[in-house]
């Protein structure tokens, strides 16, 4: 048989075995493509190559001296030797000589013992007696942070560290100091490391140099069982691997390429982990005393006096008496269930979940106008994208991996970035999005509305139009360029401060794009009539004709791991699982079919109109699963009244949380790492979520305990693990049926584009590009935001002893001409007021805080809430309260 | 004693001569930028340089007209040159001199060489601690400026060159041409590995020459006199052209020395240098900084160009001669010349940076009369290990005052050990607790 030879693959003979690999490849890839392993430390295919270690050395034939097999690429017909040569081989043994020269050997009492490269090489090819009878170099010890420590006696002096900070993290945290043999890694400044803490440093580390303060001395590697599931954080969805010894938690980490995050973790990912065993959690099933306290009681106890309390309301006042509210943080098959539940089982269409609070208001305009509720694109997409426009999120905040493709687009590829973005691009400890932009638009909280009205006028009035939408659509552009001609950029650079030909050019760089990708973050999805602007979104990307471009198109980061999976599941008001519509008589047939029971008639309810109608009492039960809406909306909202309103209130919830204390009955829930299912990310990808530990205390999986009240109730539906309800998931959304490492997203509909381009545009088009005229800036009164930070999510990582140690307290974050303005020292108190009350805060000085705001991260919103508003969208029910104004003193 | 013609040196050699730009012009300087830009292409600069055999001035004497046209013609950003000024192979003192007393010369140079490379920016990256030279060469641009050689349109025509000078911060390791090129980006001076070369990927990855101070003094004179006057300079075909010789060490008159190449090391330490200081004789001496082997007495016949000190089991280096007379401790003198590597190995590469400390930490102990039967050999195996190994030439050097001393004489090395032997106490290497 003639010999396979594609021309655009070269040829390559390593230690006898021959090999094809396109070019560009390194001998040290082609090697273990081979089954050739090559030892390295400094080597990482996540970084450049640097050639530092020197361990990577081999012969190639027609080379000079030895080369280093990290930094070469192939050629064709190249004939490398490494394990087969013995100069290579006693190369390889005085590098490590050289290494273990000054390492101190303390493999012992050293965490990364077991797992190290260092003891692996070592153990290949030193002999065990050390020809170094000198004096050891030693670093004293130095603290290095609360989180990540340093034991530079170890280091190898590899750089991966410093490099991946730089190249993947674009952090530049750490950094060689000293020379030669004296060189140590180290931060900038008189202070602990002050960082992202991603853990990257730790993980990428070959050795124990560099290592987690929080599994410090705890286990050896090998102790440890291992569990790959899904961080329950953000919508990222991270791959990573759980580890834990005699059931408690150790450590988290990712493998290199593993997942959507392909190893890189974030410091909710990596540091994050011990919420789920928080001391805290709720172990038994707790039933309130009249006095108002709690008693604990039996499984089999709490089940019966919940589903006997729930059936009651139901046959007394029918299932619209009851109503359900969920967390996105549950698995697909617990969402599913409970909307099963509360439909087949209670009777009702009252249900809601945590999508509410933003997410869907991506959603809805995305199923109206391209046909799919779901991203049209992947993380791919946007690393390859030349393109990407990014309105409304501190994306490293909000989703830090997304925001570590758009980095990677950005610097290693050339994307140009634009950002529409409240931020300022000031450089601080933690990467700011908007200092990678090439076009950046600074944008106040109130004012994304106007923004895109500019971004679409200034793409319609420079004929950026293209041609295809001109030319079959000229309805559609006429009439927004009409809408838009009452909006004058005198007004329109009046009220964003920025001139009009920022936004020619930032329109004129968009309709450029061959591959354009617009990802819309809590700015625009929690703000008053969000899903106007991302509708207003979705036209530009129709003006510019990139809908129907592949690797083109618009996604919404969802700030819980599971929104999409809530809303796909479901567990939405006024659609059942797929999504499909209420509305849709057809399609909720079928589910019925499938489900063979009746589905209730009556009407649903958002999370709002829930809580009214609770305090209305027209809702008399309530079930809770995992969300807090007392927390979760300021005082003014009344949730208090609501809950103490309704005559059952069931929760079901891993602690005792402020809805938890007014439930009647509570039931204690697992954790996603006690549990098995599935999460659905942003972008739209089923992944496994896996049992790490067993369940704390009496506590169970939520679907186990749906499952178990349906049968109390006397309707059971029944289901032996979450495997057999994900079966059933797929039977109804055939979408889940397609599961891969990939997502396959769905493709632009184009018969609903149509629809929408040749009329169903016009319901809305005055009102959508009709915004109010932003008030002027006052002089007296700050206006304060809402937003999320790094170091949390939600709620449910206020109980990370890991991420407490780098932030613990909400503290108020404003620049320094604002901190003088008010005469606010930077770690000193202030007091916000306004006309709903009084606190006092913590101030921070952060330069990227735009004048006549200040910053106050959610996490911690406990006392400060009482100082908002919410204020219901009227057409997707979101409840936006982030904003408020305030007056400032020193205190 | 014979007479040279000098031609770097030629101009701060006549009396009163200050190196302004005014004495520059009056003694025929710029005319060669002027020839080159009214009348020769750049490639026809390069082709020129080619012919002349010009070779580096730095140390490893790589083709400077080759070098140059590496550089790829048609790349569409911008290309850089940078000159090293960064002089600090101990022994070397050429270009300092070159800089502080003849500025213009090398001003010349660089424009006439950007114009040949097609470089709009031309950085020098001059040594630290050379305040003096840097100064002078900030205001040697600012004349320059004003008379039209530096600037947009340079002598009117379309060519624009802007010189800028940059000083480094006190590391040897910037010395080297990629370390140089990632210091002058604002990074931490280290090495990078080649391929890809400087030429296609220098400074922000952009094509770069990087050539030495000496180096582009000579280029205006090749444009003045033709490429074959140059040729015919020194030793043809492989070593053209004079060089500036830094004798430094034992003898009677240090400095620095322009001569043809080819000249014999007697000729410049015996007649130039008015031989040794004392009645003691020659015992060895560094023939091209401290990172050349040393060679011996036997050695002063050999001629002083690149091929033949190369076959003597040295290099011609950058030209620092350093000479050591008999009393000299040789082991004393690597010892010396390792406490140097060893501080300024940058760390970047395992066996360098390990090595140096290791063999330096030997050394000290040999010294202090702590040696040990084995301890040479150990030395040797180490600087095999170190050799070859790394990815600049810092490693090869490193180790040649260890290597060549050992060569040379290794008696006094066992000595020092066989004193230490008889004196030693205890024979355990390391102590054990017994009971």
């Amino acid at each position: 048989m003639a010999e396979q030879h594609t021309p655009q693959l070269l040829r390559v003979t390593i230690d006898g075995i021959a090999v094809q690999v396109p070019p560009g490849t390194l001998v040290i890839e082609a090697a273990r493509q081979v089954g050739v392993m090559i030892p390295h430390f400094c080597y990482h295919p996540k970084l450049e190559p640097d050639a530092n270690c020197r361990m990577c050395l081999v012969e190639i034939e027609k080379m000079p001296r030895l080369q280093t097999s990290c930094s070469t690429r192939v050629t064709d017909g190249m004939v490398v030797r490494s394990n087969t040569s013995p100069v290579v081989q006693a190369a390889r043994k005085s590098v490590l000589e050289f290494i273990l020269a000054n390492h101190p050997l303390d493999c012992p009492v050293c965490d990364q013992g077991g797992r190290c490269d260092l003891q692996d090489f070592s153990h290949e090819y030193t002999p065990t007696v050390s020809r170094f009878t000198e004096l050891k170099r030693i670093f004293p010890k130095e603290y290095f942070s609360p989180l990540i420590e340093t034991q530079m006696n170890r280091c190898v002096q590899c750089l991966r560290c410093v490099r991946y900070c730089d190249q993947v993290m674009d952090v530049k945290a750490l950094a060689p100091a000293g020379r030669g043999t004296m060189t140590e890694i180290k931060h900038f400044g008189h202070h602990a490391l002050d960082c992202e803490f991603c853990g990257g440093c730790v993980q990428i580390c070959p050795v124990g140099a560099i290592t987690s303060r929080l599994s410090m001395y705890e286990y050896r590697p090998w102790m440890l069982k291992r569990t790959e599931t899904i961080c329950p954080y953000c919508g990222d969805g991270c791959q990573f691997t759980i580890q834990q010894k005699n059931n408690e938690l150790i450590e988290v980490n990712s493998t290199y390429g593993a997942g959507r995050n392909r190893g890189d973790l974030c410091a909710r990912g990596y540091f994050g982990y011990h919420a789920s065993t928080h001391p805290d959690r709720l172990r038994h099933p707790l039933i309130r005393r009249p006095d108002g306290t709690f008693r604990e009681v039996p499984w089999e106890e709490a089940l019966e006096v919940a589903g006997e309390r729930l059936m009651g309301i139901k046959q007394a006042h029918g299932g619209e008496a009851i109503a359900g509210l969920i967390t996105s943080r549950c698995t697909n098959e617990e969402l599913y269930l409970f909307q099963k539940l509360m439909r087949v089982v209670l009777g009702t269409n009252k249900i809601d979940c945590s999508a509410r609070y933003g997410h869907v208001n991506g959603i809805e305009p995305l199923r109206r106008v391209q046909g799919a509720h779901r991203w049209t694109v992947t993380f791919e997409d946007i690393v390859a994208a030349d393109v990407l426009l990014l309105v409304g999120t501190n994306i490293t905040e909000t989703n830090p991996i997304t925001g570590l493709k758009v980095k990677e687009a950005v610097k290693r590829r050339g994307a140009r970035l634009l950002t529409l973005e409240t931020l300022l691009p000031v450089r601080g400890s933690i990467s700011n999005i908007t200092t990678l932009s090439s076009c950046h638009i600074p944008v106040h909280p109130l004012g994304y509305g106007q923004a895109v009205n500019a971004l679409v006028k200034a793409m319609i009035e420079q004929n950026d139009v293209a041609p295809q939408i001109r030319e079959q659509a000229v309805e559609f552009y006429r009439t927004i360029e009409s809408v838009l001609r009452t909006c004058s950029w005198e007004d329109l650079e009046c009220d964003l401060g920025v001139s009009r030909y920022r936004f020619f050019e930032m329109a004129r760089i968009f309709r450029e794009a061959m591959r354009a990708v617009v990802l819309i973050g809590q700015g625009v999805l929690r703000a008053s009539r969000g899903a106007d602007i991302v509708t207003n979104l979705l036209d530009l990307l129709l003006l510019a004709g990139h809908h129907q471009r592949p690797g083109c198109g618009l996604g919404v980061l969802a700030e819980e791991n599971n929104d999409q999976g809530a809303v796909e599941m479901g567990a939405l008001a006024s659609y059942l699982p797929g999504p499909v519509s209420l509305s849709d008589q057809a399609a909720c047939q079928a589910i019925a079919s499938l489900w063979m029971e009746e589905l209730p008639q009556g009407p649903s309810a958002t999370l709002p109109e829930i809580l009214n109608q609770a305090r209305v009492g027209h809702v008399r039960a309530l079930y809770v699963v995992g969300e807090n809406p007392l927390a979760s909306l300021p005082p003014s909202f009344n949730v208090q009244e609501a809950l103490e309103r309704v005559e059952v209130l069931v929760c079901q919830e891993l602690f005792l949380t402020e809805t938890a204390r007014h439930a009647h009955i509570v039931l204690p829930a697992c954790s996603y790492a006690e549990k098995d299912g599935t999460f659905t990310n942003t972008e739209g990808l089923v992944q496994p979520v896996r049992r790490a530990i067993d369940p704390v205390g009496e506590s169970q999986p939520d679907w186990a305990i749906f499952s178990a009240l349906s049968v109390v109730m006397g309707y059971p539906i029944e289901y032996g693990s979450a495997k057999e309800i994900f079966k059933e998931i797929q039977s109804v959304i055939p979408r889940y049926a397609l599961l891969g490492p990939a997502p396959t997203p769905p493709n632009v509909h184009q018969d609903v584009v149509d629809r929408y381009l040749h009329g169903d545009f016009q319901v809305d088009v005055t009102q959508r590009y009709t915004w109010p005229r932003l008030s002027p800036k006052s002089e007296k009164r700050l206006t304060l935001i809402l937003t999320q930070s790094l170091f949390h999510s939600g709620k449910f990582s206020t109980r990370a002893k890991g991420l407490l140690r780098v932030q613990a307290e909400g503290t108020l974050l404003l620049n320094s001409t604002e901190a003088a303005r008010w005469g606010l020292q930077p770690g000193g108190m202030a007091r916000l007021s306004n006309e709903r009350g009084a606190v006092s805060v913590k101030v921070r000085v952060l330069d990227r805080v735009p004048e006549g705001m200040a910053f106050f991260p959610e996490h911690f919103d406990h006392d400060i809430r009482i100082l908002f508003q919410a204020e219901v969208d009227p057409l997707t029910q979101v409840p936006c309260w982030k904003q408020t104004s305030v007056t400032v003193e020193p205190q | 004693m014979a007479q040279y013609e000098k031609i770097l040196l030629r101009n701060m050699e006549q009396p009163g001569y200050r190196g302004s730009l005014h004495e520059y012009e009056r003694t025929g300087g710029y005319q060669a930028l002027r020839k080159v830009l009214r009348d020769l292409s750049p490639a026809q600069v390069i082709e020129a340089v080619k012919n002349s055999g010009l070779r580096g001035r730095g140390g490893a004497g790589f083709p400077t007209g080759i070098k140059w046209g590496f550089v790829p013609k048609d790349h569409p950003g911008p290309k850089y040159l940078c000159c090293n000024a960064d002089e600090s192979e101990p022994g070397t003192f050429k270009d300092r001199q070159l800089m502080e007393r003849d500025p213009h010369q090398l001003l010349e140079g660089i424009l006439i060489a950007c114009y040949a490379i097609g470089a709009p920016v031309a950085y020098i990256y001059i040594r630290g601690e050379f305040r003096l030279g840097a100064k002078i060469l900030e205001r040697a641009i600012e004349e320059a400026r004003g008379a039209g050689y530096i600037g947009p349109r340079i002598l009117g025509t379309d060519v624009g060159i802007e010189v800028y000078v940059h000083q480094g911060a006190g590391a040897y390791i910037c010395g080297e041409e990629t370390a140089l090129l990632e210091s002058l980006e604002g990074k931490r001076g280290l090495p990078r590995f080649k391929p890809p070369f400087p030429a296609t990927h220098g400074l922000y990855q952009k094509p770069t020459v990087v050539n030495n101070v000496e180096t582009l003094c000579n280029v205006p004179h090749i444009v003045n006199r033709g490429a074959e006057w140059f040729a015919s300079i020194g030793s043809p075909p492989k070593s053209t052209g004079t060089r500036i010789f830094c004798l430094s060490g034992h003898v009677k008159r240090p400095g620095n020395y322009e001569v043809p190449m080819g000249v014999t090391f007697r000729e410049l330490i015996f007649e130039l240098g008015g031989g040794m200081r004392s009645e003691k004789p020659l015992k060895g001496f560094i023939p091209g900084g401290a990172s050349a082997p040393f060679l011996t007495p036997d050695h002063l016949d050999v001629k002083m160009d690149f091929e033949s000190v190369a076959q003597a089991g040295s290099m011609l280096g950058s030209g620092g001669v350093t000479v050591m007379e008999e009393g000299t401790s040789m082991v004393w003198a690597a010892l010396r010349l390792m406490e140097f590597f060893y501080h300024e190995s940058c760390g970047k590469c395992t066996p360098c940076r390990e090595g140096s400390s290791w063999i330096l930490q030997i050394l000290q102990r040999i010294w202090a009369g702590g040696g040990r039967p084995g301890d040479l050999e150990l030395l040797e195996d180490l600087c095999k290990n170190i050799e070859g190994r790394t990815v600049c030439a810092f490693g090869d050097a490193e180790v040649s005052p260890v290597l060549s001393t050992l060569r040379y004489w290794r008696d006094e090395y066992e000595a020092l050990i066989h004193q230490a032997e008889a004196t030693r106490t205890t024979k355990g290497e390391i102590p054990v607790l017994t009971m």
